[in-house]
């Protein structure tokens, strides 16, 4: 029962001034124990914000990030799962499936979020899932007509995580959740 | 496993356990986990093994709905649903009935439990600690919350549901070892067969099988060849009945099961904290609310708080009335006490032996007559088991007693009582608790005393009982600061205005301080009044109890002076006629405390007020603390301000002193006469026309009467010489200047006025030099407040203090009055 919260791509304040209310509303601390984010924040206020909801948070470097301390990949374990983060931008074509499992395989993780391209995306993927939490506050981007504000929460329990999925769609906030299942032994070949 | 050495101790143990406990307790006497479960109302009491285990059967079942139904695994999908609305049933809904919503409070309060159950018996901890016992008592607590919501968790109902697991493990462990010396009655031969496929012959294996148990059995070398179960001892019998497999409701149904310990557990629970219809639920004591049924409208805990001090009230007056002065309110001590049944006092092994005596007192309310229209009642005392409750707590106060009187701040009292000893004979603290517990349920049902109204604030529950005074009069003992103030203050006046007008002349000697108290006791009592009122000169006391205490005792003097003509006998009715007033005396206590004034608190009554008229001091002793109001009328009879004084004022040295006459054995009720015979002066004829009025009155009432009488009489018949005495002392007082020193002066004086006035009616006499006692006793005590407040004067507490001087001087006098108090409370109680 971990909840991971995952998103990115927030652009504050060059393209957005901020979290759209109902999904601030929404995020409450002390329910989620972990934060991924996958870049572009930009400014530190964002950052601490975020912290504030949980002290846990991973974020990677995305290309407008002011702080340049961000790395550029991270993994991490949450209870049976091992999780990467990367921004996006650095793998070409952005936002392509096989790119982005490439990633994932020399990553060695079982869930790869990314960002870059402001579009939720959620694919399984040989054994592995990658998802794109699109961005939370749904700014500007180049490569994608209407962006809708998105992020996504993952509830990871044992060896099963479910996906939910947040958007804001005129106005509303519709969920999905999508379930995922790790099979036991999954081993890269290495 | 060794069963030889298991084999001699246990049947032997056992067989004696059970013969000397069978007895008394009746079956089931050394399963405890049985025998709470009856006692408690879980188990139907009849006999019949079957409908034991069908009860207990149907009790688990409902647990166990209970349990699935409510501790929530939100991904689970309980109904199948596949499309669940997500919009309100995601983690971060807002929503409160969305399941996640559940889960999170879920995960609230058990890290609230957590908290707790990871500090819950260390010194146990091997059992305790271990996490399928912490799981228990969590899922156990979290259920019981989830299910009582309006109370959530409180801290202390894990240490209440502790012992009952313990108590059901015991009894498991207690069924292990039985099952080991018994095995043929628990295990069914055939379930262990292990039928070999290739013998095809039944008889083959019937006869194998046998040889092969009895190797077993003889190679253990002790097995209990038992015939049928009917040749078990009766124990035994019961256990293995209880604890068979293919009983009524098979396997669910085995009552000492450890499968089902966290089923049994609840139920315990449950029934504990509902106290199953029975007047006194645990529950209550956590819920910061009134209950319903409360007439107080006061939290049930804090109720049954001052219910503790009532009955300690009338048991242990100057006990009490010393925890009251220091300002040691029960509830300090009394809601741990109460809120876990006494379990951080005692060792765990103690408190089973305490619940055990607990659980087995019944808990139906008790029927009484008078219908819930009468607000004296206390709820917890409405049932034998809530009376035993605080039985056992009044029992334990008072094995402090020697150590509580003692201390002089409150602090160090409730450090006594938090601390409570570890070697303690617990058989006679019981003993003690069941003596009292008739007495509480008798106090439950006496009369009603109606000052409940914001009682919890000054818990002064000494009331009047009926027996200790003949008087009805319902006088709130605890003064209570906001309702009766106005009431009581109008009576002041009323009563007051009346003594400026008996008062006539003041004579204004300093009567305060009897130096040559100590003869004068000796000789009993020749003094006539020093006016004990006037101890309460100088200071006002802020205090409006002490103001309703006061001008309870100035009524009950007012009245008793006017009345001097009466002959003895009317002394009782004047004591009748005091409905209003209060008397003071608070008196609990129903022996001579009233002459130890004891009020340790009332230094700083005492000083309250100047002047209580002399014929009101009636009691000796009671200083009528009076306001700083009405410190200047001061003419305001002192009037024997016992125990319950609500001052707190830490008054060292004046604590000890008082402190040091309630320890004096409380004099023996009804016995004026014998008191006043003592006194050479008195003419014992007319001590005898007294004693037989004062003969009819057999409380501690007697006591006070006796010292009304003298006050009456005084009053009337005390010449100039007493009045002028007692007004003198009264004006010393009152500026509380000359206090000290010609205080001692005066009482002197006193003394040998009132001892010329002995001259008088041979009952007056001996009522004077009662009343010369008592007063002296209050100018004592006065003048040591007095001191006591001009030291402390400064700090400005009091407002109409008058600040003077005398610090230097106080002391000094201080102490002598002291001395002489001590001297006092010696010949009173010697009496």
């Amino acid at each position: 029962m971990v909840l991971v919260l995952a998103l990115g791509d927030l652009h504050i304040p060059h393209r957005a001034p901020d979290l759209p209310p109902k999904f601030k509303s929404m995020l409450v601390p002390g329910k989620i124990q972990h934060i991924i984010c996958t870049g572009n924040l930009c400014i530190k206020e964002v950052h601490d914000y975020l912290k504030s909801l949980c002290p846990d948070m991973h974020v990677t470097r995305g290309e407008y990030d002011e702080d340049s301390r961000y790395l550029e990949t991270k993994t991490l374990t949450i209870g049976q799962f091992k999780l990467g983060i990367c921004h996006g931008h650095q793998v070409i074509p952005w936002g392509d499936l096989d790119s982005l499992a490439m990633l994932q395989r020399q990553l060695d993780v079982d869930i790869l979020v990314t960002g870059h391209t402001h579009q939720f995306k959620a694919y399984k993927h040989e054994g592995g899932v990658v998802i794109n939490p699109g961005s939370a506050t749904g700014a500007y981007s180049s490569i994608t007509y209407d962006v809708n504000p998105s992020f996504v929460l993952m509830d990871i329990d044992g060896l099963r995580v479910v996906v939910y999925v947040y958007e804001l769609i005129d106005g509303e906030v519709k969920v999905d959740k999508i379930d995922f299942k790790k099979t036991a032994t999954t081993n890269s070949a290495h | 496993m060794s069963p030889a050495p298991i084999e001699p101790t246990l049947p032997g143990s056992l067989s004696s356990e059970s013969s000397s406990l069978s007895g008394e307790k009746g079956q089931f006497a050394n399963l405890r986990g049985v025998r709470w479960r009856i006692n408690l109302g879980i188990l139907p009491s009849s006999s019949s093994i079957d409908d034991i285990r069908r009860v207990t059967a149907d009790s688990r079942r409902r647990y166990a709905g209970l349990r699935r139904r409510l501790l929530v695994e939100p991904h689970v999908p309980k109904d199948g649903s596949n499309s669940p609305d997500l919009v309100m049933d995601n983690p971060l809904s807002q929503n409160p009935d969305s399941m996640w919503g559940r889960f999170f409070r879920n995960a609230e309060l058990e890290k609230m439990v957590d908290q707790d159950l990871s500090r819950l018996y260390p010194e146990h901890g091997s059992y305790f600690q271990t996490p399928g016992c912490q799981g228990m008592l969590r899922r156990i607590l979290l259920l019981w919350c989830l299910r009582h919501p309006e109370y959530g968790y409180r801290q202390g109902m894990h240490e209440l549901l502790a012992p009952l697991l313990f108590v059901l493990h015991v009894d498991v462990e207690h069924l292990s070892q039985v099952r080991k010396l018994y095995e043929d009655h628990f295990t069914d031969r055939f379930d262990d067969l292990s039928f070999h496929e290739s013998d095809l012959t039944y008889n083959f294996d019937l006869k194998k099988f046998p040889d092969s148990l009895e190797d077993e059995i003889g190679c253990h070398g002790n097995a209990m060849k038992v015939g049928s179960l009917g040749e078990l001892d009766p124990e035994i019998q019961t256990i293995v009945l209880l604890s068979d497999a293919y009983g009524a409701e098979g396997e669910l149904g085995i009552v000492l099961s450890e499968k089902f310990m966290e089923h049994d557990a609840y139920c315990m629970f449950d029934a504990l904290m509902s106290g199953a219809r029975g007047a006194v639920a645990m529950a209550d004591f956590f819920s910061p609310s009134p209950t319903g049924g409360s007439h107080t409208g006061l939290p049930p805990v804090i109720e049954a708080s001052s219910a503790l001090y009532h009955l300690l009230s009338i048991v242990d007056s100057s006990l009490h009335s010393h925890l009251v002065e220091l300002g040691v309110e029960p509830q300090y001590f009394a809601l741990r006490w109460l809120r876990v049944l006494f379990g951080r006092e005692f060792s765990l092994e103690d408190l089973l032996i305490i619940w055990d005596e607990i659980f087995a007192s019944d808990n139906s309310k008790l029927n009484k007559g008078v219908e819930d229209d009468t607000d004296s009642s206390f709820a917890i005392f409405n049932s034998p088991r809530g009376a035993f409750i605080s039985a056992m707590a009044v029992s334990m106060i008072l094995n402090l007693r020697s150590s509580l009187l003692a201390t002089e701040n409150a602090t160090t009292c409730l450090q006594r009582l938090l601390n409570f000893p570890e070697s303690i004979n617990l058989k006679k603290l019981i003993e003690k608790a069941k003596s009292l517990r008739t007495i509480a349920l008798e106090a439950n049902s006496s009369n009603p005393y109606p000052s409940f109204r914001g009682a919890h604030e000054r818990s002064k529950l000494s009331a009047v009982r009926g027996h200790s005074l003949s008087f009805d009069c319902n006088s709130p003992t605890t003064p209570l600061s906001l309702v009766p103030e106005s009431y009581w203050e109008e009576k002041w006046r009323v009563l007051h205005k009346e003594e400026e007008l008996k008062r006539g002349s003041s004579q204004k000697q300093v009567p305060t301080r009897k130096k040559g108290w100590s003869e004068k006791v000796r000789l009993h009592l020749s003094r006539t009044g020093s006016d004990p009122s006037h101890m309460k000169a100088e200071k006002g006391k802020k205090d409006p109890k002490s103001t309703v205490r006061r001008s309870l005792l100035e009524d009950l003097c007012r009245q008793l002076g006017s009345e001097e003509d009466i002959g003895e006998i009317v002394c009782n009715e004047v004591l009748d006629q005091k409905d209003p007033l209060h008397v003071e005396v608070e008196v609990e206590e129903q022996d001579a405390n009233l002459n130890s004034f004891t009020c340790p608190a009332d230094d700083s009554h005492l000083i309250g007020n100047t002047g209580s008229e002399e014929n009101s001091s009636i009691f000796s002793a009671s200083t009528s603390p009076l306001t700083n109001d009405h410190e200047n009328d001061s003419e305001k009879s002192s009037i024997v301000s016992n125990s319950s004084l609500d001052e707190n004022d830490d008054e060292p040295n004046n604590a000890e002193a008082f402190r040091s006459i309630p320890e004096d054995p409380p004099l023996p009720v009804s016995d004026p006469p014998e008191d006043i015979s003592p006194k050479p002066e008195t003419n014992n004829d007319s001590t005898g026309k007294q004693e037989a009025g004062l003969k009819e009155r057999k409380h501690l009432s007697g006591k006070f009467q006796w010292f009304w009488k003298f006050g009456r009489n005084a009053a009337g018949e005390e010449t100039s010489e007493k009045e002028g005495a007692s007004e003198a002392a009264k004006s010393a007082n009152r500026e509380s200047n000359q206090g000290d020193t010609s205080g001692s002066s005066t009482s002197d004086e006193f003394s040998n006025s009132s001892v010329n006035s002995k001259g008088d009616a041979a009952d007056q006499n001996m009522m004077s030099t009662l009343k010369n006692l008592g007063q002296s006793m209050l100018e004592n005590i006065q003048v040591i407040e007095s001191v006591f407040q001009q030291d402390r004067g400064q700090g400005g507490s009091l407002e109409n203090f008058s600040k003077n001087v005398l610090v230097g001087k106080g002391q000094v006098t201080a102490m002598a009055a002291l001395k002489e108090l001590r001297k006092i409370s010696n010949l009173l109680s010697e009496m």
